[in-house]
């Protein structure tokens, strides 16, 4: 029993800690300072678990809880201040974000089909309403739908493909089921990196990203992009690694030009777009392809690359996001590129962590964005496949050029303009968040080894 | 971390500026961050002096450090200096102060900025030039982009927009080349480290694919003649500062590159193709002289010649001769040195007449004697005159060129006349030229404008009058890395003329014995 409460401790701090923010709301007179600061706490209990390394749990359980834990902190600390501001923080925008969380965790770490499907599910609905929490706000109700149809259309793929897997193999063990082999689980593999595909916004299904991150609060496109991408990129992972020769054989080369063509889409989409919103959607596209290379390499040290580079991403994004909600005024996020003219100089904190995490998304050293590049290139290279990453490379050359216009706005012109000129206040806890995000951009940058020996050490290195 | 020395002195001169850099975001007034700035690059300066004590017969590599940085890719932090690396790490430190001190008044907006990016400049400089880890040296030369397109972009003319994108984009384009060349090395030689590669000998083929690409990074950054298009727009729009850092630290990474990588890591392709590089070299000589000629913009003028006095540098180590690569490297230093002190000095002219044309600026001689007596100084040094720094370089370059080939000595003879025809033609009309008007503000050069000149100057003679020094200094390396390129090549069975046909069927043997000895001996 012990044993079992120390499993899945993570599990239960994040499910308990959203019960007990609907419950606390319950109660009469509860301040509203209190649901952040408990969302916080619950949020905080999966990362103490996973960094005191507890015996039996598997390795990407473990890394995954201190991951989301990091993930859902840094969002819960930008949201506070954000959401109370603008009058839609409250009990169920914290409880909602816990167990979305907890959705994500047990989707990154299932072993069994339906587990996957359950998790990606139980983070997908409670995301819909997350995204929808701005009430006053048109553009979110139209981002929360837009989010809704793509993802219940990937659900039914995906619960398509899983029920072929079942009917080819007899099992629902992902690993067992996938062994089998044969032309059916071949087609239910197919269908569910589809379904997969959707919610990871590989193109040519990644239209709905750009929308659904510029309707969304900042905050909470920033857990979007980071949290929900990490989980869904982990089954792909995951499935990938277990896929059969065979599967491979049939399945590789679509999903070489699936890669391929998320990367082109991503880094040419964000070319011409005035809203950073959808810079950073285009820019988080992108970085799905590169992820979704590193798959096809999973058994060739891509999936250390991999881990690696959802680590610095969900850094950077959340940096990235971050820094715009903490520079957007009381109405709307800001959002055109030219209202970002000149902020460097006014506010050279939070707009230097948003240079940081733009020149990491862009892959320049000495950030973590370079470090993970080179890893994911490195391990398809070293899988063969050096065509794709050699398109990679060249896309990632072009994706520069759309980081580098936002840094230039933020620094070039001299004026700022009048758009809402002054930022709502941070918050400590803001500002604390994107401070840590950014330096920790510059650190796995500079000392990579840290975040990659953990990573080893769990997978024992292999 | 593993040290030579005991100090690490190379890390040190990396991280002082970093660490002030960051102390700068808390300082509020202008005149602190000036002078704090400034304070740190006489304290970098004086870091600088431990390598002085460079013993030139002493291991290949000196004051190595090394420590581990990322083990499961084989990347490490390993810095090291030898003959190659030297003067360009002593000549970036002492840019860091007299830039302080040339921008005092030239820049009075944005302060603090610019002061962060000066210092960010000069820390990712000494890194590339001492990084003996390819990665890191990548990582360094990236590190160095950012800085300098904001120096250019937010401080520069008003075409800075347009100059500093052209600026990034070229660069860029060249790292992107020199990345794919990094992990080919990885594929192919197993390892980052570069005295490691140094041992190793490759397949023709390969080499010459590497070569290609590293090349076109390194010739984007010299720049050589049919890339050099984006350096005049650069430097007429950076600010002073931009400018010196520009022609005497940024350029030099491109034939830094070419000693550090094309020599030693592809050997026998570097023979085959020397022909062509000189032939560029040669063209960039020419054409940077006559287009020099034509100038009206003083500031474009010496951003042309920069183009002639690089093509020396490149004609030099492609020469493949002791006498031609230390030309070549002294060259690099001179040209660094006078270059830096010409487009210093342009800037002090522009704060007084606020025009770079030469027809604005004529007659200054009467009016400013001691500005003209320098500027006649640095000018005479970039035509070479016997008893300037340039003139030993430019002597031993052509010494080189006419022991190799006479036929390449007397094409680059005009080059030398061309340099004279237009930097005395700029002398003559800036000093006793007719002045259209009269400005109250042509006033001659204050202290601390002298103060920041001075040390150019003096570095301009005691280079031009006592050069063994420097010469004696890196001679050795050079004919270190010259013995082990012959040594591999004559390993792989490339004889002179040998067509291309065959060549490209040769297959390096991964180790030449004498390569290895002459390389591994790092530590004494």
């Amino acid at each position: 029993m012990t044993a079992q409460l120390v499993l899945y401790f993570p599990h239960l701090s994040l499910a308990l800690g959203g019960l007990v923010i609907l419950l606390a709301a319950c109660l009469r007179r509860t301040p509203a300072t209190l649901f952040p600061i408990l969302a916080g706490v619950f949020a905080a209990l999966p990362g103490l678990w996973s960094l005191a390394g507890p015996t039996g749990a598997s390795g990407i359980g473990c890394y995954y809880a201190g991951l989301l834990s990091v993930i859902t902190l840094a969002t819960v600390a930008l949201t506070a201040r954000y959401a109370a501001r603008r009058g839609f923080a409250g009990d169920a925008l914290y409880g909602l974000v816990l167990w979305s969380a907890l959705g994500m965790l047990l989707l990154a770490a299932s072993d069994d089909w339906l587990m996957l499907i359950v998790g990606l599910e139980l983070a997908s609905l409670c995301l819909y309403a997350v995204v929808a929490s701005r009430l006053s706000d048109p553009l979110g109700t139209e981002a929360a739908l837009k989010y809704f149809l793509p993802g219940a259309m990937s659900l039914a793929v995906l619960v398509f493909g899983a029920a072929l897997v079942y009917a080819g193999s007899g099992s629902l063990i992902i690993a067992d089921s996938l062994a089998a082999g044969g032309p059916i689980v071949s087609a239910g593999l197919a269908l569910a990196l589809i379904g997969i595909g959707f919610k990871l916004s590989l193109a040519p299904v990644h239209l709905w990203t750009p929308d659904v991150y510029q309707g969304a609060p900042a905050p909470i496109a920033a857990f979007l992009s980071t949290g929900s991408k990490a989980a869904t990129a982990a089954a792909l992972l995951h499935l990938c690694a277990e896929a059969s020769p065979e599967a491979r054989e049939l399945l590789w080369p679509a999903l070489a030009g699936v890669a391929g063509l998320t990367m082109a889409a991503g880094n040419i989409g964000a070319l011409c777009q005035k809203s950073v919103k959808r810079i950073l959607a285009y820019s988080s596209i992108a970085q799905m392809g590169y992820i979704a290379m590193a798959a096809m390499a999973v058994n060739d040290g891509g999936g250390e690359a991999a881990l690696f580079y959802l680590a610095a991403f969900a850094l950077m994004d959340l940096g990235a996001f971050g820094a715009v909600g903490l520079l957007s005024g009381e109405i709307g996020d800001r959002d055109d590129v030219t209202a970002y003219q000149g902020l460097g100089y006014v506010h050279p904190w939070r707009a230097g962590a948003l240079a940081i995490s733009l020149l990491s998304l862009a892959g320049l050293p000495p950030t973590a964005g370079f470090i993970g590049k080179f890893l994911v290139f490195g391990a398809a290279l070293r899988a063969g496949y050096v065509g794709l990453a050699a398109f990679g490379i060249v896309t990632a050359v072009i994706g520069i050029f759309y980081a580098l216009r936002v840094v230039a706005a933020l620094y070039m012109q001299s004026g700022v303009e009048a758009h809402p000129a002054i930022p709502a206040p941070a918050g400590p806890a803001g500002g604390l968040a994107l401070g840590v995000m950014a330096a920790g951009v510059l650190a796995l940058g500079l000392f990579p080894q840290s975040l990659l020996g953990a990573i080893a050490a769990l997978f024992g290195g292999g | 971390m593993m040290t030579q020395n005991g100090f690490p002195v190379v890390t040190a001169l990396i991280v002082l500026p970093l660490i002030a850099a960051v102390a700068l975001l808390f300082m509020r007034r202008e005149w602190t961050v000036r002078t704090f700035t400034l304070g740190v690059g006489i304290l970098e300066c004086l870091l600088c002096l431990p390598l002085l004590g460079y013993a030139p017969d002493g291991p290949a590599f000196q004051f190595v450090e090394q420590a581990q940085w990322l083990p499961a890719l084989g990347m490490t932090y390993h810095m090291g200096v030898d003959g190659l690396s030297l003067y360009m790490i002593l000549l970036t430190a002492l840019m860091l102060p007299l830039c302080v001190l040339g921008s005092w008044t030239y820049i009075a907006k944005r302060v603090t900025e610019f002061h962060f990016c000066l210092l960010l400049m000069t820390s990712a400089c000494i890194g590339v030039f001492a990084a003996l880890d390819f990665v890191l040296f990548y990582v360094f030369w990236e590190a160095m982009l950012v800085p300098m397109y904001l120096l250019i972009a937010v401080w520069g003319g008003p075409r800075r927009r347009y100059a500093s994108i052209k600026f990034f984009l070229y660069t860029l384009a060249g790292s992107t080349l020199l990345l794919a060349a990094i992990v080919a090395f990885r594929q192919v030689g197993g390892t980052f480290s570069i005295p490691e590669l140094m041992e190793k000998s490759y397949a023709f083929k390969f080499q010459v694919w590497a070569f290609g690409a590293m090349a076109l990074a390194f010739a984007i950054k010299v720049p050589m003649f049919p890339f050099h298009t984006w350096l005049p727009a650069a430097h007429v729009e950076a600010p002073a500062a931009g400018s010196v850092l520009l022609a005497a630290i940024l350029l030099k990474m491109g034939t830094y590159g070419f000693l550090r990588f094309c020599l030693p890591l592809t050997p026998a392709a570097t023979e085959t193709f020397a022909p062509l590089m000189i032939a560029l070299s040669i063209a960039g000589i020419i054409y940077g002289g006559c287009i020099a000629l034509g100038q009206t913009d003083i500031k474009k003028l010496i951003a042309y010649s920069s183009v002639g006095h690089m093509g020396f540098v490149t004609l030099g180590i492609f020469l493949l001769s002791t006498k031609g690569v230390s030309g070549a490297i002294l060259q690099m230093l001179n040209h660094g040195i006078t270059t830096g002190g010409l487009f210093m000095m342009i800037g002090l002219l522009y704060e007084r007449s606020h025009s770079r044309e030469i027809s604005d600026n004529q007659g200054l001689g009467k009016f400013m004697p001691i500005f003209m007596f320098l500027f006649g100084l640095f000018s005479f040094s970039s035509l070479a005159f016997p008893g300037t720094n340039s003139f030993v370089g430019e002597v031993l370059v052509l010494i080189g060129a006419f022991q190799g080939n006479p036929w390449i000595g007397f094409a680059a003879v005009p080059g030398a006349m061309l340099a004279a025809a237009y930097m005395l033609r700029l002398l003559q009309r800036v000093t006793w030229g007719e002045p259209a008007s009269y400005k109250p503000s042509w006033k001659d050069l204050g202290l601390r404008e002298w103060v920041t000149l001075a040390p150019l100057a003096a570095l301009v003679f005691y280079i031009g009058l006592a050069p063994a020094l420097a010469i004696t200094t890196i001679e050795p390396s050079i004919e270190r890395t010259l013995a082990a390129m012959r040594a591999k090549n004559t390993a792989m069975g490339l004889t002179k003329d040998m067509p291309l046909a065959e060549r490209w069927l040769l297959t390096g043997p991964l180790a030449v014995a004498g390569v290895s000895d002459s390389i591994r001996k790092e530590h004494p």
